[in-house]
């Protein structure tokens, strides 16, 4: 899948981008939070 | 590359930058401001400065060539300095620091852990630590930069060297923390556009993402022996488990993450440098799309320059550069992008370098005068004047001796020393700070016997098995070969665990028993420290 050969370094580089994913997502949503 | 014109891409950019500085300056004018930002950064401002810190030129040139050795598997390594680097990091670390810093009116790493525990100690002996190993860690990055300036503006390396320190020197002394995280933001903002045109032009080279991860999978054939005899299975799939190449890689992963980055110093005071967790959250943001700009784009690219070198040459990338990993991103560079985007990645690895050793500079300095020294500690925020004079004028003089000892450290030392230098400071960070940090930050009942105790063991510990145990290091280290003829005390596998996974441990377990055994701090502190 995506032209990667094997499952273990697909999951990093979609790991990669979901973490950062998260990242935006987490300042998104707390971004006028003081918590 | 077109040196003058280069040069004067470079005089225009160091002119944007003592502006900064400049800037920095005439914002700074008492303690508050020259060691924690004034407390009021704005949350670009911080995100970009702990990312431009935190990425140096070995992360970039360094990691990404290891990349074209092993393969995008070395991608867990960015996942893990996204997730806890920066996510961990400034949410469950960076919050509750700024807001117990805000309480202890801590101006430095060692001063938040002094206060914390109401002990005087700690904060000397943090700032002994990191005023003797920092050096090292300075040393290596100012070397780097110096022979990148060297080889890309025909400069002697010594002038390189001397200019740049002194360069860096004037912005940290004249404008603190300010000048530091203004100069990190315009350089970070340059890292971010130099590696997001790399990642454009290189999938664009290659025909497409998908198209050019299908061109490195059908290159697996195409791996050395030497490689595939170690476990090496293709450059998009992880080495066999369990075999030489795949502990190579989780181990530079583990190690290159190094918990370490959980307890450096010149990072955690920037959580310090913000005035309420609402910017900590905007930057959550920013650092993550950052890092992953960063070594994302890095390791990626590394891995990709395979397929384009095989193309181009029928070599692969380690045998393109003359079997050093080191060439294989400047090669890459030189070879395959079109040259006005030399001059920007070029410009992007002078900037990687300049905020890292920024940073530093000004962590040795605030760690003389400030940790070491104790000047200015009884006095609190409020009651300061404007113009601190003196105690700003010691930690001048320390930024000054902390960079000529770098320089001469970095000068002078095998250049085997200089290779461990960073991973001698990381693992350092982790054994001294990082027990009483989390456990300190999370626990009321640690007590100040035990974070002591935490740190004691963790410094010796550390530093027993660098000098007497772990062979790589100790063989390099010379002691003790010098007083007992062998390259370690013990056998196999003690003498191949790194030092960090053992002095880590033991002085977190440490931590943990003496605090059951002794009373917590007084409870002002902790009150002070929980409300």
């Amino acid at each position: 899948m995506l032209g990667f050969a094997g499952v273990s370094a697909l999951l990093a580089y979609l790991m990669t981008i979901l973490s950062s994913v998260f990242c935006i997502v987490y300042g998104l949503v707390m971004w006028n939070k003081d918590k | 590359m077109n040196v003058p014109l280069f040069s004067i891409i470079v005089v225009i950019y160091l002119l944007v930058i003592g502006f900064l500085g400049y800037l920095g300056f005439r914002r700074t004018k008492t303690t508050r401001d020259f060691m924690v930002a004034g407390r009021d950064i704005h949350p670009y401002v911080m995100a970009l400065s702990y990312g431009a810190t935190f990425i140096s030129t070995s992360a970039i040139v360094g990691f990404g060539g290891a990349a074209g050795v092993l393969g995008m598997g070395l991608l867990w390594l960015t996942f893990l300095n996204i997730a806890v680097g920066i996510a961990i990091a400034f949410i469950f670390f960076g919050k509750r620091t700024r807001q117990m810093g805000v309480k202890l009116e801590a101006h430095t790493f060692p001063e938040f852990l002094g206060r914390r525990y109401d002990s005087k100690f700690i904060q000397v002996l943090g700032g002994v630590v990191i005023f003797a190993f920092m050096p090292i860690y300075t040393g290596v990055v100012l070397i780097g930069a110096a022979r990148f300036i060297e080889s890309t503006l025909n400069i002697n390396f010594v002038l390189a060297l001397a200019i740049f320190s002194i360069i860096i020197a004037a912005y940290v002394i004249a404008g603190g923390l300010k000048g530091v995280m203004y100069t990190d933001a315009l350089q970070g903002t340059i890292m971010f556009i130099g590696m997001a045109v790399l990642m454009v032009l290189t999938y664009k080279a290659l025909g497409g993402i998908v198209p050019a991860h299908q061109a490195l999978t059908d290159l697996a054939s195409k791996v050395p022996e030497s490689l595939t005899a170690g476990g090496h299975l293709g450059w998009t799939t992880m080495p066999a488990m369990g075999s030489p190449i795949w502990w190579k890689l989780v181990s530079t992963i583990i190690l290159g993450v190094g918990i370490g980055v959980l307890a450096q110093p010149q990072l955690v005071v920037r959580f310090m440098t913000v005035k309420s967790n609402k910017e900590l959250n905007r930057a959550v943001l920013i650092g993550g799309i950052f890092i992953l700009a960063m070594t994302g784009v890095a390791f990626v690219v590394g891995a990709l320059t395979n397929v384009y070198f095989f193309n181009n040459t029928g070599n692969i990338a380690i045998a393109e550069a003359g079997g050093n990993t080191d060439l294989i991103i400047p090669t890459y560079i030189n070879m395959a992008m079109p040259s006005w985007f030399v001059y920007i990645f070029m410009l992007t690895l002078l900037a990687a370098a300049m905020s890292t050793i920024s940073s530093q500079f000004h962590a040795l300095g605030t760690a003389f005068s400030r940790d070491m020294l104790r000047v200015g500690t009884a006095v609190s925020e409020r009651d300061e004047k404007t113009g601190s004079g003196k105690g700003l004028l010691i930690t001048k003089i320390g930024v000054i001796i902390g960079i000529i000892l770098s320089v001469l450290l970095g000068y002078y030392l095998p250049i085997s020393i200089i290779a461990l230098g960073t991973a001698l400071f990381f693992g350092v960070c982790a054994a001294v700070f990082l027990p009483m940090y989390v456990l300190g930050l999370y626990w009321k009942r640690t007590s100040k016997a035990a974070a002591i105790s935490g740190m004691v063991v963790g410094l010796v510990a550390s530093i027993f098995w660098m000098f007497f145990v772990h062979s790589e290091t100790a063989k390099v280290l010379l002691v003790v070969n010098a007083l007992f003829g062998k390259e370690s005390l013990l056998g196999y596998p003690w003498n191949a665990i790194h030092p960090i996974l053992i002095a880590f441990p033991l002085a977190f377990i440490v931590t943990i028993i003496v605090t059951l055994f002794t009373r917590p701090v007084k409870q002002e502190i902790i009150d002070k420290c929980f409300s």
